[in-house]
């Protein structure tokens, strides 16, 4: 891991543990009604909290949005050049369509960011936060990793074929 | 399956199969229809009432075109067909709505002409091919001045081999210039096909090995050998200009100097197209099956963060460790 990337993490590690402090909260709008406040248009501000805004340089920043009972938080992942964006559109893509087995996914990213999460009360409840900011870290981690390592395999995979096809000229 | 085979397999298991059966006095009963890359349709059959021959007639996009470039397409195919044993292309009575019929005389027939058969599509597409080599050692034994003149006055050859991409065939003195032109269909293909494409031009400067293969340049507009053909054609598609691509390969003369090697320079070339579009999809689909892994794993991850629901305490075992269910 590089020198700049841990305490990118660990300030995420600590804005996360710090707003995941969450309680169930009905609407204070509607009748019987329990819904994520920081997805809803808000009048009471005494709900929403500071967002938390973390960035490691332009291209790589997190977003955290806390509130009474849920927590929005986003990432914007590293994309250097076309082939980087196509990537990760692909692969957060191909997450969002598959957000039901991740529970605490968001199926459309925040504007402006790759990836977003929301964690709800239930989610709290149901996991133990620690664990689940483990896997927020972890996906961090891995995310970039993937997309580089896919870039180097594209590479290398056009190298071969480029030249397999050209030897074929070798006489 | 890294490198394509110029021939067409099924029609050449068809003709083993059928020839091996005329052998042991069964003949077999055939009408198939088999199909090739860019449009490609071939049609086996038998011959009415002689078991003894088959006709294999064939239709492809780029007979029309490749007839244009020059005068004798027919004959050459005849030329061609006639080298090999028990083959014979049958000149007026060729099959309703097929370009050209090759009558397959099973008695005669050896491995050599069914693989000779198996390569009707090629050779439909090479005849162009042979007229620029034709051109171009032509042109290399005039005289200095003659030479660039008549390089220059030379007209590219144009095959349309699909619906909107061409390969563009332009001889000169001392090359001949094979230009394809090709389109991606979306996005991710551009992109991926930008990666294959540097790599295919920078392939040949990093490794020495290969320094003899053909010089290959890409670029978004059509270069200048083909600009006043191009023009023509490219009218129709001006809205889908943004996808569009040109691949030059610079064949030298080492790469058409003997029969053989012109041959063989062909095949690869007529395959280029599918083995360049072949090797993006396969990178797509090696990613997709990679993010599929990948999720896997994240799941796991985040399923370690759940409580588990069954707590010890509450369930009771019997002694054989079986639950208890009330």
């Amino acid at each position: 891991m590089s020198q700049s990337l841990r305490p990118y993490l660990t300030a995420v590690r600590f804005s996360l543990q710090a707003a995941l402090n969450l309680s169930n909260f009905s609407s204070q709008e509607v009748e019987r009604h329990n819904r994520p406040e920081v997805e809803v248009g808000n009048t009471s501000a005494e709900l929403l909290l500071q967002p938390m805004h973390i960035a490691r340089n332009e291209h790589e920043q997190v977003l955290i949005e806390p509130s009474v009972n849920s927590v929005r938080m986003s990432i914007k992942v590293k994309q250097a050049d076309e082939i980087e964006q196509i990537l990760v559109h692909k692969f957060t893509n191909f997450l969002e369509q598959r957000a039901e087995n991740f529970y605490v996914l968001r199926r459309v990213p925040v504007p402006g960011y790759s990836i977003s999460f929301l964690i709800t009360n239930k989610h709290t409840e149901t996991m133990i936060t620690e664990k689940l900011i483990e896997f927020i870290i972890d996906f961090m981690e891995e995310v970039d990793k993937e997309i580089s390592e896919m870039k180097l395999f594209l590479n290398a995979r056009a190298r071969f074929a480029a030249e397999a096809y050209l030897e074929q000229f070798v006489y | 399956m890294l490198h394509l085979k110029p021939h067409n397999l099924l029609v050449q298991k068809t003709l083993t199969e059928a020839l091996e059966a005329y052998n042991n006095g069964s003949p077999l009963t055939l009408d198939r229809i088999i199909s090739d890359y860019d449009y490609t349709t071939l049609h086996i059959t038998n011959d009415d009432g002689d078991k003894s021959s088959l006709l294999v007639s064939i239709r492809t996009k780029a007979t029309q075109s490749c007839n244009e470039t020059g005068s004798d397409l027919k004959g050459f195919l005849e030329q061609k067909f006639e080298e090999a044993p028990g083959l014979a292309l049958s000149g007026d009575k060729k099959e309703a709505g097929y370009d050209f019929t090759v009558t397959v005389n099973l008695s005669q027939i050896t491995a050599e002409s069914i693989v000779q058969v198996s390569l009707f599509k090629i050779l439909v597409m090479s005849y162009p091919f042979y007229l620029a080599f034709g051109q171009s050692t032509h042109f290399s034994q005039l005289n200095e001045v003659d030479q660039v003149e008549k390089s220059k006055e030379a007209t590219a050859m144009v095959i349309k081999y699909r619906d909107d991409e061409n390969i563009y065939i332009k001889p000169s003195f001392d090359r001949v210039t094979v230009i394809f032109e090709t389109i991606f269909q979306d996005e991710t293909d551009k992109v991926f096909g930008k990666v294959f494409l540097q790599e295919f031009v920078d392939a040949r400067k990093r490794n020495r090995f290969i320094q003899s293969a053909p010089q290959v340049l890409f670029s978004h507009e059509p270069p200048l050998e083909i600009q006043q053909v191009a023009r023509q054609h490219a009218s129709t598609a001006a809205d889908k200009k943004s996808s569009r691509r040109f691949i030059t390969f610079v064949l030298f003369p080492r790469h058409y100097a003997s029969d053989e090697l012109m041959f063989t320079s062909i095949s690869q070339l007529a395959l280029f197209r599918n083995y360049f579009h072949y090797h993006i999809k396969c990178a797509k689909a090696y990613m997709h099956s990679r993010m599929r892994y990948r999720v896997d794993t994240f799941i796991k991850v985040l399923n370690r963060a759940k409580v588990d629901d069954e707590g010890e305490s509450e369930s009771r075992r019997t002694f054989t460790g079986r639950k208890m269910v009330y």
